[in-house]
């Protein structure tokens, strides 16, 4: 009888075949105290001591088991957790199935992975250029605020509260969502979607509010790990993409996320960004007041300036020839009713607030105009007075020689001589027929 | 007043007014005009002020998106 083993021309046994495998494995150095790295699943401890798992990552997956008392166990491994093992390849050959028999198993720090593609996202996105892109502009006076962060939040009640500090009721919609765990970036990013919807103007004059032209998001302090859906590639994506400006408000001063590196402002806390965000009402108040009466100063002194400047006119006019005068007064007369009509135009436009300021321009105008008017009227009631036809309406006549030259002593008249006399209403030529001077009024 | 008036260019523009008026020895048409742009800058800046008052809105994220999708 030949052994088996000489059995070379048949079928091998699929025991001896599977053995075959073992020892392949078991020889060869690359299967044997080989350092692994992986996340562990159906992490189970049994009674007898041995522990089973399964290693894996994105790429793959093997069984692994720890005897009894072979290694220690660092507690803070459990399920979820990334270790590195050291361990050997073996197959069990009753049931084929091929698992690591680890020598010895280590936690990895879950943050040095986590930093590490922290890491790989920022570079990523420096290499598409979002870093450097331009940041939107926050706006001066925002209208309508949406804060995206952990309903009931300590964050959130400061940011409140400060806010209404700085300017009482301004408009506020708050998304509420989780802002750590395995939640928490899907929800970041649906609650920028929601804002980023209701910053459309169709939306918004449906909803029947302003357009939402800002967004915070962020939360308060917490560990590296809690802060972490702050890091990751959906919510630096839905940040760069959000069409109004964004303001990332993540923890504490030190902490500095990717959210932070993309986000068009970095606030350092919460509190920070409505620092930064919402402006003291009182102090714009204050500072439009100021203007308001700034330029009501500034607008009657010159108006004083220019009736000032008509009284000057006025006093000249009292020197100046006859016509002149009625010239003047109508010219005068003319700029007063402008000048009225205009401060009635510009300045009845004014309203509510504005109104008391037009009505103070308007009456000061107004008076300035007044009086100048009186004046003229006085003034012109003067000269109309003395004007010679006046004195004709009384009875008088005036005497003047053929060529107009006023003739009023008798000096300057012949006997013979044509005469013209002036009367209310007309004029009559006439001849001197005898001159008899008054002796009084001569030597 | 133009759509793309900001708050911000108001009040740059109103600082401006204010300095012209105040230098004096303008001639009164242009007074007339400044004073107008003044009076319109202050109404539409007191209406900036006015516009950003408005409710506290406190909302789940699931109840926004309900709201957004109806």
């Amino acid at each position: 009888m030949r052994g088996s083993s000489e059995l070379t021309t048949g079928p091998i046994p699929v025991g001896q075949f599977v053995n075959l495998i073992r020892s392949t494995i078991r020889n060869d150095s690359l299967f044997q105290n080989q350092v692994i790295k992986g996340e562990i699943t159906q992490w189970k401890s049994y009674p007898s001591g041995h522990t089973y798992f399964t290693l894996r990552d994105s790429d793959g997956q093997i069984s692994a088991v720890i005897w009894q008392g072979r290694c220690t166990i660092d507690s803070s491994i459990s399920e979820g957790s990334v270790v590195v093992v050291i361990a050997n390849l073996d197959l069990y050959a009753k049931s084929g199935r091929i698992q690591l028999i680890v020598n010895r198993i280590e936690p990895i720090n879950k943050l040095g992975v986590l930093e590490e593609q922290r890491k790989q996202l920022i570079e990523l996105l420096r290499s598409e250029g979002v870093l450097d892109r331009p940041r939107k502009a926050l706006p001066s006076i925002p209208k309508h605020i949406a804060i995206i962060t952990g309903v009931g939040s300590a964050a959130l009640a400061d940011m409140n509260r400060l806010a209404e500090n700085r300017w009482p009721g301004i408009r506020r919609t708050v998304i509420g969502v989780t802002v750590q765990g395995n939640l928490a970036p899907n929800e970041i990013v649906r609650g920028i979607l929601a804002a980023g919807k209701l910053a459309n103007f169709d939306i918004a004059r449906r909803l029947n509010q302003p357009p939402v032209d800002v967004i915070i998001v962020g939360r308060g302090g917490g560990s590296p790990e809690d802060l972490w859906a702050f890091n990751l590639e959906p919510v630096a994506r839905a940040i760069i993409a959000s069409a109004v400006p964004v303001i990332s408000a993540v923890g504490h001063e030190s902490d500095m996320l990717v959210a932070d590196l993309v986000a068009d402002l970095r606030a350092s806390t919460p509190s920070n960004a409505i620092e930064r965000l919402v402006p003291e009402f009182d102090q714009h108040q204050m500072m439009i007041l100021n203007f308001e009466l700034r330029i009501t100063d500034a607008t009657t002194r010159m108006f004083v300036d220019w009736r000032n400047n008509l009284r000057l006119l006025q006093s000249k006019l009292l020197n100046a020839p006859l016509q002149g005068v009625y010239n003047a007064n109508q010219q005068i007369t003319d700029l007063s009713n402008r000048l009225t009509t205009a401060v009635i135009n510009k300045f009845g436009q004014s309203k509510q607030k504005l109104a008391s300021l037009g009505n103070l321009m308007m009456l000061a105008a107004q008076q300035s105009i007044a009086v100048e008017k009186t004046k003229l009227a006085v003034f012109a009631s003067a000269l109309n007075s003395a004007h010679p036809n006046n004195v004709l309406q009384r009875g008088y006549s005036m005497i003047s020689d053929e060529k107009g030259q006023i003739i009023s002593r008798t000096d300057d008249l012949d006997e013979g001589q044509n005469i013209i006399l002036a009367l209310a209403d007309g004029t009559a030529k006439a001849t001197v027929e005898e001159i008899r001077k008054e002796s009084g009024n001569d030597e | 007043m133009s759509k793309e008036m900001s708050y911000g260019i108001a009040i740059k523009r109103l600082e401006e007014i204010v300095a012209d008026l105040e230098r004096g020895g303008i001639a009164l048409d242009e007074t007339l005009k400044l004073y107008e742009e003044g009076a319109k800058l202050l109404e539409f800046c007191q209406q900036e002020l006015a516009s950003a008052e408005g409710r506290l809105n406190e909302m789940r994220l699931s109840e926004i998106e309900e709201k957004l999708s109806e």
